[in-house]
C-alpha cells in the first residue's frame, strides 16, 4: 500500500456521507466504524471524522489478552479475529484514541479496517472516496506533504512575519524531511 | 518449587514433562499396566501425546504475552476470593452454557454460522473425548459372554450391556455420529467460504481454509472406514485405516499450532462477568471528563497494568491516563489536541498555528527515518 489517509478535521461539514459509506463496505455487516462527532458542541457545530491511526505498534492489539488483533503486511490493524475474541473490551479502553467498537451481541470488536479489501489494491476506502469536503482524503505521501507545508505557509501568504519571539510558531510540524 | 523448575531447560518444559507423565501415568491405570493395550491404536497413542505437549507448549507462550498474563492472573485471584463465589459460580455456569455449550453469540453472527459451527465443535468435541478415551485406554469393551459387552473404564468395570442392543450400538457408532456431524458442519463452512465475498477479504489459506480441508479428509476417511467393513466386506480397509491414520496424525499434531486452537483459548471469556463487567453490557466506572459510565474499575486497572508492562506512555500532562476517559471523550481529546484548541484561545491575528505538541520541536531530534517511512534517496543510481 502506497498511500496514506489524510484527515483534515477542520474540512468536516458533518454530513456523515462516510459513515453512510462505511457501512456499505464488505465484510463490515451495515455497521459504520468510522465516527462523526461534534468537536464542541457548546461552541460550534464543527464536526470531526474519526479514523483508526492503524498503528505500527497498536495498543489495542497489545491489550487483547486473546491476541485476536491482527496486523496485515500492509499494516493495516484488522477488527479482532472473530474465533478468538472473547469479548473482554480491553482494546476500546488501551486504544488511545478510542476507536474499537464492540457489538454486544455477536460479542466481537469490529473497527476500521480501512477498508483493506480496497486499501490493498490502493484503491481509496469507502469513506474517503465519498467525502464531499476532502476532510477525509487518500493521498500519496508527496502529496500529504505538500499539504502539510502549506499550513506552514499560510502564514507568509497572509502576510505574517516571524519574530524572534515565535518563530517556532512558523515552522511545519514535521522537520527535517523537507528536500526541496 | 524454585528448586524443582532449575532443573528443567524452561517452565514450559517442565510443564510439558508433567503432562506427559500423568498422561502415562493414566495410560497404565487404564490399560492395566499395558496389559490391554490396543496396539492398532499406537500410532494414535503416539501423536496424542505430541498433541498433549503442543498444547501445553502453546498455552505457557499464550500465557507469556502480558494481556493474557494480567487477565488470568485476576481470574485466579477472584477465584481464591471467598466474598465473590457467588458471582464465581454464576460467571462460569453462565459462560459454560451460553458461551461454549449453546455458543449463542455465533447464533447472533448469523444462523447459518451458528448451526455450522455448533456442529463442528461438539462433533469434534465429541470425536476428541471418544478418540482419547480409547487412545489413552481410560476406556475399552470388554466381552463378559457371549453376547454381553462391559464398558471398562480406567481399568474398573462399569456398566454391561447387550453385544446388539440400541446402547450399544449407539456407543459403537458414536464416532460415526460425530463424524457425519464434522462432516456436515465442515461442508457448510467451505460453501460459506466460496459463496461469501465478505469473508474472502482478511480469508488466508493456511488458515482459514487448511484445516477445513484437514478436518473434511479425516472425517471422510474414517466414515469411509464405517462403509468399508459395513457395506463392502472390508474393501481396501487396511488403505482406508492408514490414510485415516495419517490424517488424525496430521490433525493431532496440527491443532495446538493453528486455527483450531480458539478452542482451548475460549474458556477465558469467563473472566467477563467474573472480572470486568458482572451484569451483561452494564457498566459502573464513570468517565473522568463527561461522567458517563464506560467500563469497570478492575477493568481500567487492568489495561493500564498491560499498557504499563508494555512501555505504553499514555499518562497525560494532570497524570490521570487516556484509559480513565471514555471512548468517546478520547476521541474529542486527540482533536482539540490536533486543533490546537485545548489551550486558551490565541490571538486571531497571530500566526496560524502549527505546532501542536505531538510533533517533535526543534531540529536537533530528529526521529529515525523509518517513522517517515520515505524511500531512502542515496539508494537510487545517478
Ligand atoms: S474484545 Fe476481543 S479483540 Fe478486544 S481485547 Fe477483548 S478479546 Fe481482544
Ligand atoms: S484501534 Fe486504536 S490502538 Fe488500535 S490501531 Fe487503531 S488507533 Fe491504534
Amino acid at each position: 500500500m502506497r498511500k496514506i489517509m489524510y484527515l483534515e478535521f477542520e474540512r468536516c461539514i458533518g454530513c456523515r456521507s462516510c459513515q453512510a459509506a462505511c457501512r456499505e463496505c464488505g465484510g463490515h455487516e451495515a455497521k459504520e466504524r468510522n465516527y462523526v462527532e461534534y468537536v464542541d458542541f457548546m461552541e460550534s457545530r464543527q464536526t470531526y471524522p474519526m479514523l483508526c491511526m492503524q498503528c505500527k505498534d497498536p495498543a489495542c492489539a497489545r491489550v487483547c489478552p486473546a491476541n485476536a488483533i491482527q496486523i496485515t503486511e500492509e499494516g493495516v490493524v484488522l477488527s479482532a479475529m472473530e474465533e478468538k475474541c472473547i469479548g473482554c473490551r480491553n482494546c476500546t479502553f488501551g486504544c488511545p484514541f478510542g476507536i474499537p467498537k464492540f457489538d454486544f451481541e455477536a460479542n466481537k470488536m469490529y473497527k476500521c479496517d480501512m477498508c483493506y479489501d480496497r486499501s490493498k489494491y490502493d484503491i481509496a476506502p469507502m469513506c474517503a472516496s465519498v467525502c464531499p469536503s476532502d476532510a477525509i482524503r487518500f493521498i500519496d505521501f508527496d502529496e500529504m506533504q505538500a499539504l502539510r507545508r502549506r499550513r506552514a505557509q499560510m502564514n507568509l501568504v497572509e502576510g505574517k512575519k516571524p519574530q524572534e519571539g515565535n518563530k517556532w510558531e512558523y515552522v511545519p510540524e514535521f522537520f527535517g524531511v523537507y528536500t526541496d | 518449587m524454585q528448586r524443582l523448575e532449575k532443573s528443567f531447560y524452561s517452565k514450559t518444559s517442565m510443564y510439558a514433562f508433567f503432562v506427559t507423565l500423568v498422561l502415562f501415568f493414566t495410560v497404565w491405570i487404564g490399560t492395566g499396566k499395558f496389559q490391554h493395550i490396543d496396539m492398532a491404536l499406537l500410532g494414535y497413542l503416539l501423536s496424542s501425546f505430541i498433541f498433549a505437549i503442543g498444547l501445553t507448549v502453546r498455552m505457557c507462550s499464550w500465557l507469556l504475552r502480558p494481556a493474557t498474563y494480567q487477565v488470568v492472573k485476576r481470574s485466579l485471584k477472584n477465584l481464591k476470593d471467598k466474598k465473590r463465589v457467588k458471582r464465581n459460580i454464576i460467571s462460569i455456569l453462565k459462560t459454560a452454557f451460553e458461551n461454549i455449550f449453546l455458543q449463542k453469540f455465533i447464533f447472533k453472527r448469523g444462523i447459518y454460522r451458528g448451526v455450522q459451527h455448533f456442529l463442528i465443535a461438539w462433533g469434534c468435541i465429541g470425536s476428541f473425548a471418544i478418540t482419547f478415551g480409547l487412545t489413552f485406554g481410560w476406556m475399552r469393551f470388554d466381552l463378559v459372554d457371549s453376547d454381553t459387552y462391559q464398558i471398562v473404564v480406567m481399568d474398573l468395570p462399569t456398566i454391561t450391556m447387550k453385544a446388539h442392543g440400541i446402547f450399544a450400538e449407539m456407543i459403537y457408532n458414536g464416532l460415526n455420529i460425530t463424524a457425519v456431524m464434522v462432516l456436515v458442519g465442515v461442508c457448510m463452512a467451505l460453501a460459506r467460504r466460496i459463496v461469501d465475498k465478505d469473508v474472502k477479504v482478511t480469508q488466508r489459506f493456511e488458515f482459514d481454509l487448511f484445516p477445513l480441508y484437514l478436518l473434511l479428509a479425516v472425517t471422510v476417511s474414517g466414515l469411509l472406514l464405517t462403509v468399508s467393513y459395513t457395506f463392502l466386506d472390508g474393501w481396501m480397509h487396511h488403505y482406508i485405516t492408514l490414510i485415516h491414520q495419517i490424517t488424525v496424525v496430521v490433525m493431532l499434531v496440527y491443532f495446538p499450532f493453528g486455527k483450531l486452537f480458539h478452542l482451548p483459548i475460549r474458556p477465558l471469556a469467563t473472566a467477563v462477568p467474573m472480572n470486568y463487567q458482572e451484569e451483561w453490557k452494564v457498566d459502573t466506572r464513570p468517565c473522568k471528563k463527561c461522567g458517563a459510565t464506560y467500563s469497570s474499575d478492575e477493568q481500567i486497572e487492568d489495561v493500564k497494568g498491560i499498557l504499563q508492562a508494555q512501555n505504553f506512555d499514555l499518562q497525560l500532562a494532570d497524570g490521570s491516563f487516556l484509559a480513565d476517559y471514555c471512548p468517546a471523550c478520547r476521541r474529542r481529546m486527540r482533536v482539540m489536541k490536533q486543533l490546537n484548541m485545548e489551550a486558551p484561545k490565541g490571538n486571531p491575528y497571530g500566526p496560524i498555528q502549527t505546532l501542536n505538541g505531538i510533533q517533535i520541536s526543534g531540529f536537533g531530534k530528529k526521529r529515525s527515518d523509518e517513522f517517515y517511512n520515505i524511500p531512502k534517496e542515496e539508494e537510487k543510481v545517478h
